[in-house]
């Protein structure tokens, strides 16, 4: 089930919080492990056995660390743990790249499984795995009650796209939280907000790249082929971030609190800081688990430079199975070594405008690595970028820059920490008129940001049919 | 207690939008066709085991959601008037030209050269095998280009119409001219993809001029309305609050009596349908919608007959060549199945009979096609 959908703002959300909300603490759980069993398998009808497995397969894995722990044979049963599920993701997302590549370089014609990718299968793994991890590691306690482990791991908000939350995050909330009303408010109005993100903005400015990402290079101008992959730019924060605010006003909803997953990535001054502020569970991810594991920076800077390299690749191949996506990860660890080496001293010395234009640059490129799948494609795709193949601006590109500049500049300013100032110098102004607009504001923009998202939902499977009917 | 209770209130204002369209949405009972989108909406789909694993069965019960929920044609409304919020001057592939024009978008990138050359090979010989005549009309943004948003592209028809000129020689009617030469008038709907009659009544002109008949035979003041409320197939693409507009015909074609017969059962003494007038697609007025063949007999009994093949855009112009003809065939190759020859020849009476091809340019590139 996804978030922006008619069946889920009026079917699921409100009977599920209705129940929710009336049955006593001791059966939340209950209702939200089976809620959340019916939101998954609504997509996934069949993998959703698969989910529940690796859920078993983890809280099973996680009462024998216990039982053995300081014992040698507790490694082996980590080691059990990361090979199953690092087994079942690359088996289900890699395993037809990894045959197509063989097929390629061997010339052989080995036949493809074409399995469909179960949904979130990249998320929950690596949660199931970070609570093996940490348990093993003695950072966090066993979970005894196979319930709450499975409310953990198939929790609704995060389980299709994240954010990557630890166990350790939700661990004292598992069991007798209190919901305030405060949580239910700010939840709400997080919900919203992520809504309008991916309703509003994310839908509509993914128009302009859907429409260029099919125009063949040898048409696109320079101006269409910057608004197109800039376009991409926008969709993709939108869309991302905005689920990860649904995610998380909706676990604040549950009485969780879930970690920020971004953090206006766009104003970073360096590639180091948009990583610090894109997919943040992500990146906190790999850095504890795999980067600090294979010594991080401690083990001297050769060994820094190719520990980053590791983890990039591995960073950008969990964002897809495709060379293109290697490659996009590869591209981020060639920036980040050039500023650990160098670079990062000489940005912060310059103006941070410059760092901001710098970064900005590197992720459109990087975008085209992400949004195009063959060389070819891209290749052609950053001559256009280039306007050497072609001219500069012509009537198309002109045109698609008239029609989505209004959103493009509310684009910007969204991308920005802006619209949160402005809020809360609202909100703690000490002129009772500011209070009464913060209070007016705060609950009608998000309402107001509910309906027109509702519109665009609506609209999105307006079918007009012109000539004729059977 | 304060944050508390604005908290409260916050809950109960977000609350209630899902609230109140979750309980209208239940209460309200499924439609089963949408006027404004002009096709069937989805219903309920049947549950089996077998169904939700294997068939999709999530996937169209929320089909049947989305497309049963209240207020669904409002929301459209909405989304538009976001859209022009935005300053965006094209909606669902519609230009929102200046004047109250809604043009519909065509753009080079759609057609290829090998989709037009097969076309126009098509058309030259059946041209040549039938001594027709060509009209073939451009769309709105070809003729109305200074009310198109401005830089918008559009396909330019005027290559297309040079070339298919060059394959039929003098078997070509320009309507093109003609029609840039009244550009400044309502010979388009303002919200359909059709001409107007006074549209039609200069592509008469042109193809009188072909003929060697006499131009300037149906005038503007010669029309008269049937409906000031047209709202047509432009207008559903954008789901606007505008004004209808008008449509016309020309009584003069009315002067003599008619017998028209659709698809060969149905019988009329017009070739105008009334009943039309009172739905949504009023455009079905001329020559009763969409029919695969239509057979008009006149009161003109001068011998001779015509064969039209054709797209809706004849719909409006057939009539005006009633009193030129006493049998009109009229054929829309997109509902017939069968040998196009063939079925010519049986209505072809021994002294021949006039062929006439009519399409609006796009119309033509996508549609035009026929079984020898």
């Amino acid at each position: 089930m996804v978030f922006s959908s008619v069946v889920f703002l009026f079917r699921f959300f409100p009977l599920f919080f209705l129940l929710y909300y009336l049955v006593p603490e001791r059966m939340k759980n209950i209702v939200l492990f089976l809620g959340s069993l019916i939101f998954y398998a609504w997509g996934e009808p069949v993998y959703v056995v698969l989910m529940l497995f690796s859920t078993v397969v983890d809280y099973v894995h996680g009462r024998l660390l216990e039982r053995l722990r300081g014992k040698r044979a507790a490694r082996l049963v980590l080691l059990s743990s990361v090979v199953i599920n690092l087994g079942l993701l690359c088996f289900f997302k890699y395993a037809d790249f990894l045959i197509q590549s063989v097929n390629g370089v061997l010339g052989t014609s080995f036949p493809l499984f074409e399995l469909g990718l179960p949904i979130g299968i990249s998320f929950y793994t690596f949660q199931t795995m970070s609570y093996t991890i940490d348990v093993y590691r003695g950072q966090t306690k066993v979970q005894k009650n196979l319930l709450d482990f499975g409310v953990y791991v198939a929790m609704f908000p995060q389980l299709i796209a994240g954010p990557i939350v630890k166990y350790r995050d939700v661990e004292e909330r598992l069991h007798n939280r209190r919901i305030t009303l405060v949580d239910v408010s700010q939840g709400l109005q997080r919900f919203c907000v992520g809504l309008a993100k991916k309703v509003l903005l994310a839908n509509n400015i993914g128009e302009l790249w859907a429409f260029v990402g099919k125009m063949r290079f040898q048409e696109m101008s320079m101006l269409t082929a910057w608004l197109g992959i800039v376009a991409f730019g926008f969709q993709i924060y939108f869309d991302f971030s905005g689920y990860s605010d649904m995610a998380i006003g909706l676990g604040r909803m549950l009485g969780f609190v879930f970690p920020e997953n971004f953090n206006y990535p766009y104003i970073s001054a360096s590639v180091t800081e948009f990583w610090r502020r894109w997919h943040i569970s992500l990146g906190s991810w790999f850095r504890e688990y795999v980067y600090f594991p294979l010594g991080g920076s401690r083990r001297g800077r050769p060994r820094q430079l190719l520990n980053i390299l590791i983890v990039w690749m591995l960073t950008g191949i969990w964002h897809g199975a495709g060379w293109n996506f290697l490659l996009w990860g590869l591209w981020f660890a060639f920036a980040l070594t050039l500023e650990k080496l160098f670079l990062g001293k000489l940005l912060s010395w310059l103006p941070k405008g410059i760092g901001i234009v710098y970064t900005l640059l590197v992720a459109v490129a990087g975008w085209v690595l992400f949004a195009l799948e063959t060389p070819a494609q891209i290749w052609g795709y950053v001559k256009a970028m280039t306007g050497m193949a072609q001219s500069l601006a012509d009537r198309q590109g002109i045109y698609l820059g008239r029609q989505y500049l209004v959103l493009f500049l509310i684009g910007v300013i969204a991308c920005t920490p802006l619209p949160k100032r402005i809020a809360n110098y609202f909100r703690d102004s000490r002129t009772g008129f500011h209070m009464a607009l913060y209070r007016f504001g705060e609950k009608f923009i998000p309402a107001a940001m509910l309906l027109l998202s509702i519109a665009g939902i609506v609209d999105a499977s307006y079918n007009p049919f012109l000539y004729f009917r059977f | 207690m304060d944050e508390k209770r604005s908290a409260l209130f916050t809950i109960i204002i977000i609350a209630s939008v899902i609230v109140v369209f979750t309980a209208g949405d239940l209460i309200q009972k499924d439609r089963l066709f949408s006027e404004t989108e002009n096709r069937v909406l989805a219903s309920r789909p049947k549950f089996s085991l077998d169904a939700l694993l294997w068939e999709d069965y999530t996937g169209k019960y929320e089909a049947y959601l989305t497309d049963q929920f209240v207020s669904r044609d409002k929301w459209i409304t909405i989304k538009t008037y976001m859209d022009l919020a935005l300053q965006e001057k094209e909606v669902g592939g519609v230009y929102l030209g200046s004047d109250g024009y809604l043009i519909e978008k065509h753009l080079p990138s759609d057609y290829t050269n090998v989709q037009v050359n097969k076309k126009i090979a098509l058309l030259e010989k059946l041209v040549r095998d039938w001594d027709a005549a060509v009209m073939l009309v451009p769309t709105a943004d070809n003729i109305l280009t200074d009310k198109l948003p401005s830089y918008a592209p559009y396909y330019d028809e005027t290559l297309l119409l040079d070339q298919v000129a060059q394959h039929v020689g003098e078997h070509y009617v320009d309507v093109y001219s003609v029609l840039k030469e009244h550009a400044g008038e309502e010979i388009y709907y303002r919200t359909d993809h059709h001409w107007t009659s006074l549209g039609a009544s200069y592509g008469y002109d042109a193809w009188a001029e072909y003929t060697g008949n006499e131009a300037g035979q149906y005038k503007a003041e010669d029309m008269e309305p049937v409906t000031e409320d047209f709202l047509g197939t432009l207008h559903s693409k954008v789901n606007l609050n505008i004004d209808g507009e008008r449509i016309c015909y020309f009584p003069k074609t009315l002067e003599e009596p008619l017998k028209v017969t659709y698809d060969l059962e149905k019988e009329a003494d017009s070739c105008y349908e009334k009943s039309y007038l009172d739905t949504k697609n009023k455009y079905g007025f001329f020559l009763d919608d969409n029919h695969a063949f239509v057979e008009i007999e006149t009161g003109y009994h001068n011998h001779k007959s015509l064969f039209v093949i054709k797209d809706s855009y004849a719909n409006c112009f057939v009539p005006l060549l009633i009193p030129h003809y006493e049998k009109i065939y009229v054929l829309d190759p997109r509902y017939f199945r069968g040998r196009l020859y063939e079925f010519m020849k049986s209505y072809e009476p021994k002294r021949g009979m006039d062929v006439l091809v009519l399409y609006n340019c796009v119309h033509f590139i996508e549609e035009f096609a026929y079984i020898e």
